[in-house]
Protein backbone atom coordinates (compact mmCIF):
# COMPACT_ATOMS: atom_id res chain seq x y z
CA UNK A 1 0.00 0.00 0.00
CA UNK A 2 3.00 2.28 -0.27
CA UNK A 3 2.02 3.62 -3.74
CA UNK A 4 -1.06 6.40 -4.40
CA UNK A 5 -3.74 4.34 -5.20
CA UNK A 6 -5.29 2.29 -2.26
CA UNK A 7 -5.47 -1.79 -3.63
CA UNK A 8 -9.37 -2.65 -4.73
CA UNK A 9 -9.05 -5.94 -2.42
CA UNK A 10 -8.10 -3.68 0.65
CA UNK A 11 -10.51 -0.89 0.28
CA UNK A 12 -13.32 -3.86 -0.63
CA UNK A 13 -12.57 -5.70 2.59
CA UNK A 14 -12.34 -2.06 4.87
CA UNK A 15 -15.75 -1.43 3.27
CA UNK A 16 -17.13 -4.65 4.21
CA UNK A 17 -15.55 -4.31 7.81
CA UNK A 18 -16.85 -0.87 7.94
CA UNK A 19 -20.46 -1.97 6.55
CA UNK A 20 -20.59 -4.01 9.65
CA UNK A 21 -19.51 -1.98 12.37
CA UNK A 22 -21.51 0.86 11.38
CA UNK A 23 -24.93 -1.63 11.45
CA UNK A 24 -24.30 -2.08 15.05
CA UNK A 25 -23.58 1.35 15.31
CA UNK A 26 -26.73 2.58 13.18
CA UNK A 27 -28.59 -0.09 15.62
CA UNK A 28 -27.93 1.66 18.67
CA UNK A 29 -28.53 4.66 17.53
CA UNK A 30 -32.05 3.68 15.98
CA UNK A 31 -33.38 2.33 19.65
CA UNK A 32 -32.01 5.78 20.81
CA UNK A 33 -34.22 7.50 18.67
CA UNK A 34 -36.68 4.92 18.28
CA UNK A 35 -36.25 5.97 13.99
CA UNK A 36 -35.01 3.89 11.13
CA UNK A 37 -31.23 4.87 10.23
CA UNK A 38 -30.43 4.38 6.85
CA UNK A 39 -27.33 2.58 5.90
CA UNK A 40 -25.20 4.24 3.55
CA UNK A 41 -21.97 2.74 1.65
CA UNK A 42 -19.13 3.18 3.00
CA UNK A 43 -16.64 5.56 0.88
CA UNK A 44 -12.66 4.31 1.38
CA UNK A 45 -9.61 6.25 0.24
CA UNK A 46 -6.38 7.44 0.53
CA UNK A 47 -5.99 11.21 1.03
CA UNK A 48 -4.15 13.87 1.08
CA UNK A 49 -4.95 16.33 3.83
CA UNK A 50 -5.72 19.29 1.72
CA UNK A 51 -8.12 16.63 -0.07
CA UNK A 52 -10.23 15.91 3.03
CA UNK A 53 -12.82 18.61 2.42
CA UNK A 54 -13.09 16.43 -0.81
CA UNK A 55 -13.90 13.20 1.93
CA UNK A 56 -16.48 14.44 3.33
CA UNK A 57 -19.02 14.46 0.00
CA UNK A 58 -22.56 14.43 1.88
CA UNK A 59 -22.18 17.87 3.37
CA UNK A 60 -21.86 21.25 1.78
CA UNK A 61 -18.82 23.52 1.86
CA UNK A 62 -20.13 25.94 3.32
CA UNK A 63 -23.10 24.68 5.35
CA UNK A 64 -22.92 25.65 9.25
CA UNK A 65 -21.37 22.48 11.23
CA UNK A 66 -21.05 21.53 14.63
CA UNK A 67 -18.34 18.53 14.67
CA UNK A 68 -16.71 16.22 17.93
CA UNK A 69 -13.38 14.41 17.38
CA UNK A 70 -11.90 12.03 19.33
CA UNK A 71 -8.50 10.24 19.06
CA UNK A 72 -8.07 6.41 19.12
CA UNK A 73 -5.05 4.03 19.33
CA UNK A 74 -3.96 0.12 19.91
CA UNK A 75 -2.31 -2.62 18.55
CA UNK A 76 -0.08 -0.30 16.25
CA UNK A 77 -3.05 1.77 15.13
CA UNK A 78 -4.50 4.88 15.65
CA UNK A 79 -6.50 7.32 13.95
CA UNK A 80 -9.39 10.20 14.65
CA UNK A 81 -12.92 9.76 14.78
CA UNK A 82 -14.31 13.09 13.43
CA UNK A 83 -18.03 13.16 13.71
CA UNK A 84 -19.76 16.38 12.18
CA UNK A 85 -23.10 17.71 11.78
CA UNK A 86 -25.28 19.54 9.90
CA UNK A 87 -26.51 22.03 12.42
CA UNK A 88 -29.88 21.88 10.84
CA UNK A 89 -30.31 18.29 12.51
CA UNK A 90 -30.61 19.70 16.02
CA UNK A 91 -33.89 20.34 15.92
CA UNK A 92 -34.96 17.28 14.50
CA UNK A 93 -32.94 15.26 16.89
CA UNK A 94 -34.38 17.17 19.69
CA UNK A 95 -37.97 16.18 18.89
CA UNK A 96 -36.69 12.27 18.42
CA UNK A 97 -35.30 12.44 22.07
CA UNK A 98 -38.31 14.33 23.39
CA UNK A 99 -36.59 17.19 24.46
CA UNK A 100 -39.46 20.00 24.58
CA UNK A 101 -37.66 23.11 25.64
CA UNK A 102 -35.17 25.62 23.96
CA UNK A 103 -32.65 24.55 21.51
CA UNK A 104 -29.55 26.40 23.19
CA UNK A 105 -26.03 25.86 21.73
CA UNK A 106 -25.97 23.75 24.89
CA UNK A 107 -28.45 21.60 24.88
CA UNK A 108 -26.69 21.27 21.25
CA UNK A 109 -23.37 20.17 23.01
CA UNK A 110 -25.17 17.46 24.25
CA UNK A 111 -26.90 15.67 21.79
CA UNK A 112 -23.76 16.30 19.89
CA UNK A 113 -22.06 14.10 22.30
CA UNK A 114 -24.57 11.89 23.31
CA UNK A 115 -24.41 10.91 19.74
CA UNK A 116 -20.80 10.97 19.17
CA UNK A 117 -20.24 8.52 21.80
CA UNK A 118 -22.60 5.94 20.71
CA UNK A 119 -21.95 6.03 16.92
CA UNK A 120 -18.01 7.01 17.55
CA UNK A 121 -17.80 3.99 20.31
CA UNK A 122 -20.11 1.20 18.75
CA UNK A 123 -17.82 1.96 15.27
CA UNK A 124 -14.54 1.32 16.58
CA UNK A 125 -15.41 -1.21 18.80
CA UNK A 126 -17.21 -3.57 15.79
CA UNK A 127 -13.84 -2.43 13.56
CA UNK A 128 -11.34 -3.68 16.23
CA UNK A 129 -13.07 -7.19 17.15
CA UNK A 130 -13.25 -8.04 13.04
CA UNK A 131 -9.48 -7.35 12.78
CA UNK A 132 -8.87 -8.77 16.07
CA UNK A 133 -7.29 -5.33 17.95
CA UNK A 134 -8.21 -3.47 20.29
CA UNK A 135 -8.53 0.08 20.56
CA UNK A 136 -8.72 2.62 23.48
CA UNK A 137 -10.59 5.79 23.04
CA UNK A 138 -9.16 9.57 23.80
CA UNK A 139 -11.38 11.92 25.56
CA UNK A 140 -13.72 13.28 22.68
CA UNK A 141 -13.12 16.88 21.79
CA UNK A 142 -15.64 19.53 20.47
CA UNK A 143 -13.66 20.91 17.19
CA UNK A 144 -17.02 23.39 17.03
CA UNK A 145 -20.18 24.75 16.46
CA UNK A 146 -21.86 26.24 13.82
CA UNK A 147 -18.63 26.47 11.63
CA UNK A 148 -18.67 26.60 7.96
CA UNK A 149 -17.34 22.88 6.85
CA UNK A 150 -14.53 24.66 5.01
CA UNK A 151 -12.89 26.01 8.23
CA UNK A 152 -13.64 23.02 10.24
CA UNK A 153 -11.49 20.99 7.31
CA UNK A 154 -8.91 23.69 7.04
CA UNK A 155 -8.79 24.47 10.91
CA UNK A 156 -8.19 21.81 13.94
CA UNK A 157 -8.58 18.52 12.04
CA UNK A 158 -5.07 17.38 14.02
CA UNK A 159 -1.02 16.81 12.82
CA UNK A 160 -1.23 14.18 10.02
CA UNK A 161 -0.98 14.83 6.15
CA UNK A 162 -1.80 11.65 4.89
CA UNK A 163 -4.11 8.90 5.79
CA UNK A 164 -6.86 6.29 4.94
CA UNK A 165 -10.44 7.73 5.40
CA UNK A 166 -13.39 6.07 5.94
CA UNK A 167 -16.82 8.34 5.81
CA UNK A 168 -20.21 7.33 6.79
CA UNK A 169 -22.99 9.55 5.86
CA UNK A 170 -25.40 8.75 8.01
CA UNK A 171 -29.25 9.29 7.60
CA UNK A 172 -32.13 8.89 9.16
CA UNK A 173 -35.21 8.21 7.15
CA UNK A 174 -37.93 10.65 7.11
CA UNK A 175 -36.25 13.22 9.31
CA UNK A 176 -33.71 16.42 8.26
CA UNK A 177 -30.25 14.88 9.78
CA UNK A 178 -27.52 14.83 8.30
CA UNK A 179 -24.55 13.35 10.00
CA UNK A 180 -20.60 12.24 8.48
CA UNK A 181 -18.94 9.83 10.45
CA UNK A 182 -15.56 10.28 9.52
CA UNK A 183 -12.40 7.97 10.26
CA UNK A 184 -9.24 8.72 10.01
CA UNK A 185 -6.16 6.06 10.14
CA UNK A 186 -2.86 7.32 10.26
CA UNK A 187 -0.20 6.37 7.56
CA UNK A 188 2.07 4.36 9.69
CA UNK A 189 -0.94 2.45 10.58
CA UNK A 190 -1.52 1.83 6.87
CA UNK A 191 1.04 -1.38 6.82
CA UNK A 192 -0.28 -3.10 10.19
CA UNK A 193 -3.90 -3.13 8.82
CA UNK A 194 -3.07 -4.27 5.57
CA UNK A 195 -1.65 -7.23 7.97
CA UNK A 196 -4.38 -7.39 9.79
CA UNK A 197 -7.01 -7.84 6.55
CA UNK A 198 -4.48 -9.80 4.74
CA UNK A 199 -5.79 -12.76 7.69
CA UNK A 200 -8.93 -12.14 6.79
CA UNK A 201 -8.10 -12.87 3.26
CA UNK A 202 -6.79 -16.06 3.38
CA UNK B 1 -28.73 -31.98 -9.99
CA UNK B 2 -27.20 -29.06 -8.21
CA UNK B 3 -28.82 -26.05 -7.02
CA UNK B 4 -28.52 -23.07 -8.60
CA UNK B 5 -27.52 -20.58 -5.94
CA UNK B 6 -27.00 -16.87 -6.04
CA UNK B 7 -24.47 -14.54 -3.69
CA UNK B 8 -25.85 -11.33 -4.01
CA UNK B 9 -23.41 -8.76 -2.42
CA UNK B 10 -21.20 -5.61 -3.97
CA UNK B 11 -18.45 -6.83 -1.90
CA UNK B 12 -16.07 -9.50 -3.20
CA UNK B 13 -14.84 -10.10 0.06
CA UNK B 14 -18.29 -11.01 1.45
CA UNK B 15 -19.59 -12.64 -1.07
CA UNK B 16 -16.18 -14.62 -0.53
CA UNK B 17 -17.27 -15.21 3.09
CA UNK B 18 -21.00 -16.29 2.32
CA UNK B 19 -19.51 -18.93 -0.11
CA UNK B 20 -17.09 -20.46 2.51
CA UNK B 21 -19.96 -20.38 4.95
CA UNK B 22 -21.83 -22.72 2.88
CA UNK B 23 -22.70 -26.46 4.17
CA UNK B 24 -19.65 -28.66 2.86
CA UNK B 25 -21.06 -31.38 0.48
CA UNK B 26 -23.82 -29.27 -0.44
CA UNK B 27 -24.70 -29.70 -3.72
CA UNK B 28 -25.05 -26.09 -5.31
CA UNK B 29 -24.06 -24.35 -8.55
CA UNK B 30 -22.74 -20.86 -6.99
CA UNK B 31 -23.27 -17.67 -9.25
CA UNK B 32 -22.22 -14.16 -7.78
CA UNK B 33 -24.36 -11.35 -8.62
CA UNK B 34 -22.49 -7.28 -7.66
CA UNK B 35 -26.11 -5.65 -7.21
CA UNK B 36 -30.13 -6.05 -6.85
CA UNK B 37 -30.12 -5.81 -11.17
CA UNK B 38 -27.02 -8.07 -11.60
CA UNK B 39 -28.74 -10.56 -8.75
CA UNK B 40 -32.88 -10.28 -11.10
CA UNK B 41 -31.10 -11.15 -14.13
CA UNK B 42 -29.38 -14.12 -12.58
CA UNK B 43 -32.64 -14.96 -10.90
CA UNK B 44 -34.72 -14.82 -14.29
CA UNK B 45 -32.23 -17.28 -16.10
CA UNK B 46 -32.62 -19.46 -13.15
CA UNK B 47 -29.06 -19.11 -11.31
CA UNK B 48 -31.15 -18.48 -8.23
CA UNK B 49 -33.23 -20.96 -6.12
CA UNK B 50 -31.77 -19.83 -3.31
CA UNK B 51 -30.58 -16.52 -3.03
CA UNK B 52 -28.08 -15.43 -0.04
CA UNK B 53 -28.94 -10.96 -0.43
CA UNK B 54 -27.22 -8.36 1.31
CA UNK B 55 -29.11 -4.99 1.59
CA UNK B 56 -26.81 -2.07 1.14
CA UNK B 57 -25.84 -2.00 -2.35
CA UNK B 58 -25.05 0.21 -5.23
CA UNK B 59 -27.72 0.75 -8.48
CA UNK B 60 -30.30 -1.55 -6.66
CA UNK B 61 -30.34 -2.15 -2.95
CA UNK B 62 -31.34 -5.66 -1.36
CA UNK B 63 -34.52 -4.24 -0.58
CA UNK B 64 -35.37 -3.02 -3.86
CA UNK B 65 -34.31 -6.23 -5.14
CA UNK B 66 -36.78 -7.98 -2.91
CA UNK B 67 -39.93 -6.05 -4.08
CA UNK B 68 -39.74 -6.90 -7.46
CA UNK B 69 -39.21 -10.57 -6.31
CA UNK B 70 -42.25 -10.03 -4.66
CA UNK B 71 -43.90 -8.43 -7.73
CA UNK B 72 -43.34 -10.91 -9.99
CA UNK B 73 -43.50 -14.08 -8.43
CA UNK B 74 -39.57 -15.21 -9.01
CA UNK B 75 -39.36 -18.57 -8.32
CA UNK B 76 -36.22 -17.81 -5.49
CA UNK B 77 -36.29 -18.37 -1.79
CA UNK B 78 -33.89 -15.30 -0.38
CA UNK B 79 -32.00 -15.38 2.83
CA UNK B 80 -31.01 -11.73 3.48
CA UNK B 81 -27.17 -12.12 4.85
CA UNK B 82 -26.72 -8.12 6.14
CA UNK B 83 -24.99 -5.68 8.60
CA UNK B 84 -27.93 -3.34 9.14
CA UNK B 85 -29.17 -5.13 12.30
CA UNK B 86 -32.04 -2.84 13.08
CA UNK B 87 -34.85 -4.60 14.36
CA UNK B 88 -36.96 -2.63 11.17
CA UNK B 89 -34.61 -3.68 8.90
CA UNK B 90 -35.40 -7.78 9.73
CA UNK B 91 -39.19 -6.33 9.59
CA UNK B 92 -39.11 -5.03 6.31
CA UNK B 93 -37.16 -7.98 4.63
CA UNK B 94 -39.89 -10.02 6.37
CA UNK B 95 -42.03 -8.63 4.83
CA UNK B 96 -40.88 -7.80 1.48
CA UNK B 97 -40.82 -11.82 1.13
CA UNK B 98 -36.99 -12.83 2.61
CA UNK B 99 -37.20 -16.72 4.35
CA UNK B 100 -35.10 -15.05 7.10
CA UNK B 101 -32.27 -12.67 8.23
CA UNK B 102 -28.69 -13.57 9.02
CA UNK B 103 -26.10 -10.57 10.24
CA UNK B 104 -22.85 -10.11 9.05
CA UNK B 105 -20.66 -11.38 9.82
CA UNK B 106 -22.23 -14.87 8.09
CA UNK B 107 -21.96 -17.72 10.68
CA UNK B 108 -21.91 -21.15 8.74
CA UNK B 109 -23.83 -22.54 11.92
CA UNK B 110 -26.42 -20.18 11.80
CA UNK B 111 -26.64 -20.21 8.09
CA UNK B 112 -26.88 -23.90 8.48
CA UNK B 113 -29.38 -23.96 10.63
CA UNK B 114 -31.52 -21.40 8.53
CA UNK B 115 -31.18 -23.93 5.70
CA UNK B 116 -32.04 -27.07 7.19
CA UNK B 117 -35.56 -24.69 9.15
CA UNK B 118 -37.18 -24.28 5.72
CA UNK B 119 -36.01 -28.25 4.35
CA UNK B 120 -33.68 -26.43 1.99
CA UNK B 121 -30.41 -28.66 3.60
CA UNK B 122 -30.10 -31.22 5.61
CA UNK B 123 -27.03 -33.24 6.44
Amino acid sequence: MSGEHLDEELRDVFQEITNVAMGRAADLLARLLNNYVVLPIPVVNLMERAELNMALTSLEEFESVSAVCQGFVGSRIAGEALLIFNDTSFQDIAELTNFAGDITPQIELELLMDIANILIGACLKGLAEQLDVSFSQGQPVILGQHLALNDLVSGKAGRWTRALTIEIPYRLEGRNVDCDLLLLFTEDSLKVLEDKVSFMLE
Amino acid sequence: MSIPVLICDDSSFARKQVQRALPKGWDVEVTFAGNGEEGLTAIRDGKGDVVFLDLTMPVMDGFQMLEVVKQEDLPAMVIVISGDIQPEAMERVKRLGALDFIKKPVDPDRLKQVLAEFGIYAE
